[in-house]
């Protein structure tokens, strides 16, 4: 294969794409979208990340502020979760909308994510997001196909592709030529997407989000090679087929298939085969559990009596309030535990059935690579379902341990002749509050999160290859004439 | 002549694959919807199984005591959906539908959502109306597109407009079937939908209809547009479908954007904040402040009165009320924004049918963002009504076999609905100039 000739058809179909007449509007447009689109998405970022900050700070206040107070009263009075964005949600926004902002943490509760952005959003929120990703994933690989689709069938049309063979180019080299002049033709498109990308990881480049280079680096190859396989499919599409219109009408149907109806077809048979269960459904399963194992609610309940006989009997007394800790704060930190074990295990049943109902998508991304990519690129911007269900977990083990802290000061500074948690004399100093550490959530580890889209970068390559193979090993195939 | 076009149209591997297409996915949301209404079901009855259950322990735990009881008790209030749901969800899943409340303070309360895969969430149902508004569209453009230009690449037009006395009326035939075969497609899927998620033939089903219709029609004017400006195939199939893509996938995410983006709404978490903080300072303030305000809010239960120490629960729940009373600005604060968010969504689908026809099945199937703030609004006032049922029981520290709880079985709300078949006269509008502008055309190019 002669490097001379695959760049002389690739710089030739570059200039020729360049000089056609719509083109520099076309991609004017492009870049005048994407400026729109980055410059909003970046404001909404920003006043929703202050929004956020700012009442995380407020709530906080209010929780350090607290007088001396009985401590259960502060395992009630609760924590607020804001949950905070990834900046690279401003490339791509996921499942964002969708998942819940604010979550109460509490004592003996584990209350659901609330106001989600698509809850208070008017019935337009079900045409999707905008984001650069959208421009990337949906409208750029159309206007590949749109300025590819002729690349060959055009020439084969025009008895170029003949001379072109008489000449001395072999078929191969003017597959590789033009997928190299579409893939170029193409950056004019991505590159500024990328600019924006890399300013974006550039200006939040803090420690909080320490491996955002790193999550930019790997966004930006996996797109690049999403790109490669679209040119090298355009034009081996339009290669394969008789007439430029055929070409044009197959590589559409392809955008459809892969682009539209698969993946919502694949999420919709997910969810149609596995089904979850419901609030009600979920908060009866819990607490047949909890009954089965005993309720420290009440006061009847064998399990809790007997724990209650042992307890006095290792300490030698006849009443609970002989001991010499809170037998109150006792009884509910082992309720909590119980509670929260039990809740652990049903909610993970439920996160199951979830990923159940993901699995379809998930396994077709070897088949699709604009799942493949989407799901890299959700990923490493943080707005995937991984990183919810992740930060969904640390809220619950954040709040298990601010129930058991104040069941401990219970057990500690509270007498056993407290009939209540009501006024002033059976407190507990105000300084705990400011002690226990507010909520922070740590991002999934890239390396993590890598390994979890092994399956979608693995699709990449494969197809990466097989378009790759198509090209040099069966150039052979495709009629010249 | 009909029929040698139709047999002529069903030759197509695109028109079969097209129709094969549609039906697989029409047959595909159906099961959809059906699944989505069969689960409302269970939900339902699960509630109404877990309320008797839900009852009958609280009182075997508390019935000593009415104000401890109904610290646990929980009410059921449940929006049931109407069959039509099943073929637009809208955002039904995305809001809760049942609510479960005690009388506690509502405000922490009421916007419990459901538990819903995001994921799921994201992609979106596979409903009818996203079989409308997306799909049928592409359909049409698929059958439309080529529809003259086919026969100039061929050269059998020339024939055409050689036998033929008037071609163009040999164009509008070719199109009729066209139209008549996806209204028929269109009809079947709503008859299966019909059986199948036994809907009613009410006035909304018939305005879902005639929406649906009014936009294939739209579309169709739009083909018949674009093919009378006699360009070839691929230039035709490349004008379509951005305008598909504009129309459909790009303006409405757009604007959607820009009025989230306008009316941000970060009061949802300062009144959620708001609530949380004026119950619970109540504990380290002035008792009497607490009650003062709660008379005032209430006179009716002025003539119960509190000690000076230790806890009662008319203490308690007029704590706890101060949490909905206090954090009203914040509250009304939001329900105002939201209210913006509506007016700037219907005053910018007025010019676009995509975002139009959704809004107005949305509305049609009640389940779009202002019927789930009405059956918030409803939930407030139901919960005042068991409020003030119990509170004067509480306050008199009656028993709780002195209620009869038959009464208390889960209440259902009861939509109505707001759409007026008036608003898709900008539709019909926006179909008069296309096919205006389709009549001046013909005359240039005919």
């Amino acid at each position: 294969m002669s490097r001379n000739i695959v760049v002389l058809v690739g710089t030739q179909f570059f200039k020729k794409t360049f000089s056609t007449k719509g083109f520099l509007i076309l991609l004017g447009v492009f870049i005048m979208v994407l400026c729109y689109v980055s410059i909003n998405s970046w404001n909404a970022y920003k006043t929703r990340h202050h929004a956020i900050k700012e009442h995380q700070v407020k709530a906080r206040e209010s929780w350090e502020n607290n007088p001396d107070k009985h401590p259960h009263r502060m395992a009630h009075f609760g924590t607020f979760v804001f949950r905070q964005q990834h900046p690279l949600s401003i490339f791509d926004s996921g499942i964002e909308s969708y998942t819940g902002n604010a979550i109460f943490l509490e004592a003996h509760r584990q209350n659901t994510a609330n106001f989600s952005e698509a809850s208070l959003q008017t019935g337009l929120v079900r045409f999707g997001d905008f984001s650069i990703a959208l421009l990337l994933q949906l409208i750029l690989p159309l206007i590949i196909f749109f300025i590819g689709y002729a690349a060959i069938s055009e020439e084969k049309e025009k008895s170029i592709l003949k001379i072109s063979y008489l000449q001395g180019a072999e078929m191969k080299e003017i597959l590789l030529g033009k997928t190299v002049g579409l893939f170029l033709i193409s950056s004019l498109f991505f590159i500024p997407s990328f600019l924006a990308l890399w300013g974006i990881s550039y200006l939040e480049n803090q420690t909080t989000y320490n491996e955002i280079i790193i999550r930019t680096l790997c966004i930006t190859v996996s797109y690049l090679l999403f790109f490669m396989i679209l040119c090298g499919i355009t034009v081996v599409v339009s290669a394969q087929s008789k007439n430029s219109s055929k070409a044009l009408l197959s590589l559409l149907g392809i955008w459809l298939l892969f682009f539209i109806i698969i993946p919502k077809m694949a999420q919709t048979v997910g969810n149609y085969w596995y089904p979850n269960l419901s609030k009600i459904e979920f908060k009866a399963a819990v607490e047949a559990e909890v009954s089965k194992k005993g309720d420290s609610h009440d006061s009847n309940d064998p399990y809790f009596k007997q724990l209650r006989d042992s307890v006095l009997k290792v300490h030698k007394v006849k009443d609970v309030k002989e001991l010499p800790f809170n037998y109150g704060g006792f009884i509910m930190s082992k309720g909590e535990a119980q509670t929260a074990e039990i809740y652990k295990k049903q909610y993970e049943k439920l996160i199951e059935s979830y990923r159940n109902q993901n699995s379809i998508t998930q396994n077709l991304v070897v088949f699709n690579p604009f799942l493949a990519v989407k799901k890299i690129s959700m990923s490493l911007a943080g707005t995937d379902f991984d990183t919810y269900v992740n930060f969904l977990d640390q809220t619950e083990q954040y709040r298990y341990k601010q129930s058991q802290q104040m069941n401990a000061l219970q057990m500690k500074f509270i007498s056993n002749k407290a009939k209540g948690s009501e006024g002033k004399t059976h407190v507990v100093d105000k300084t705990y509050w400011k002690s226990f550490p507010d909520f922070t959530y740590q991002y999934i580890p890239i390396f993590q999160i890598l390994s979890k889209n092994l399956l979608s970068v693995i699709s990449l390559l494969f197809w990466m290859l097989v378009i790759i193979l198509v090209i040099t090993r069966f150039s052979n195939r495709f009629k010249i004439i | 002549m009909y029929l040698l076009l139709i047999k002529q149209f069903f030759r197509s591997k695109t028109v079969l694959l097209a129709f094969g297409i549609l039906m697989l996915l029409g047959v595909l949301s159906i099961g959809t919807g059906k699944q989505f209404l069969n689960q409302q079901e269970r939900t339902i009855t699960k509630t109404v199984e877990q309320h008797n259950k839900h009852l009958e322990t609280q009182l075997r735990l508390h019935k000593d005591d009415l104000g401890l009881l109904m610290y646990y008790f929980k009410f059921s209030f449940i929006n049931s959906l109407q069959p039509l749901a099943g073929i637009a969800i809208g955002q039904s899943d995305i809001n809760s539908h049942i609510q479960n409340v005690t009388i506690l303070n509502l405000e922490g309360q009421k916007y419990d959502t459901d538990l819903v895969n995001p994921l799921r969430l994201q992609v979106g149902n596979l409903d009818i109306s996203f079989l409308i508004i997306f799909l049928f569209p592409l359909i049409i453009i698929a059958l439309n597109f080529n529809v003259l230009s086919e026969e100039e690449e061929k050269g059998t037009w020339k024939m055409i407009s050689i036998q033929g006395k008037t071609p163009f009326f040999f164009l509008l035939k070719k199109l009729s079937i066209r139209v008549f075969f996806v209204f028929v497609a269109l009809a079947l899927l709503f008859l299966f939908a019909k059986i199948v998620l036994h809907i009613p033939f009410t006035i909304g089903f018939i305005n879902f209809i005639a929406v649906s219709y009014v936009y294939l029609i739209f579309w169709f004017s739009v083909c018949f547009f674009v093919v009378l400006l006699r360009k070839s195939s691929s230039i035709n199939a490349i004008i379509l479908l951005t305008m598909w893509l504009v129309l459909v996938v790009f303006l409405p995410v757009v604007i959607n954007q820009y009025i989230v983006t306008k009316y941000p709404i970060a009061n949802a978490f300062s009144m959620t904040i708001k609530q949380r903080d004026e119950y619970h300072k109540r504990w380290d303030t002035d008792k009497q402040e607490t009650m003062d305000k709660f008379y005032k809010h209430y006179p009716q239960f002025s003539k119960y009165d509190v000690k000076k120490e230790g806890f009662s629960w008319l203490w308690y729940y007029a704590m706890q009320q101060m949490g909905d009373d206090e954090s009203r600005l914040e509250r009304e604060a939001l329900y105002a924004k939201i209210k913006s968010r509506e007016n700037l969504s219907r005053k910018w689908a007025q010019f676009f049918p995509p975002l139009q026809i959704q809004l107005s099945m949305n509305e049609i199937a009640q389940v779009s963002l202002s019927h789930h703030l009405k059956f918030l609004e409803a939930t407030t006032q139901f919960h005042e009504g068991v409020r003030l049922d119990f509170y004067p029981k509480i306050f008199e520290n009656q028993k709780a076999t002195s209620v009869t709880w038959e009464q208390f079985k889960p209440s259902f709300y009861k939509a109505s609905t707001t759409f007026k078949i008036v608003k898709i006269l900008p539709v019909l509008l926006l179909i008069g100039i296309l096919v205006g502008a389709s009549i001046f055309i013909k005359t240039r190019t005919f």
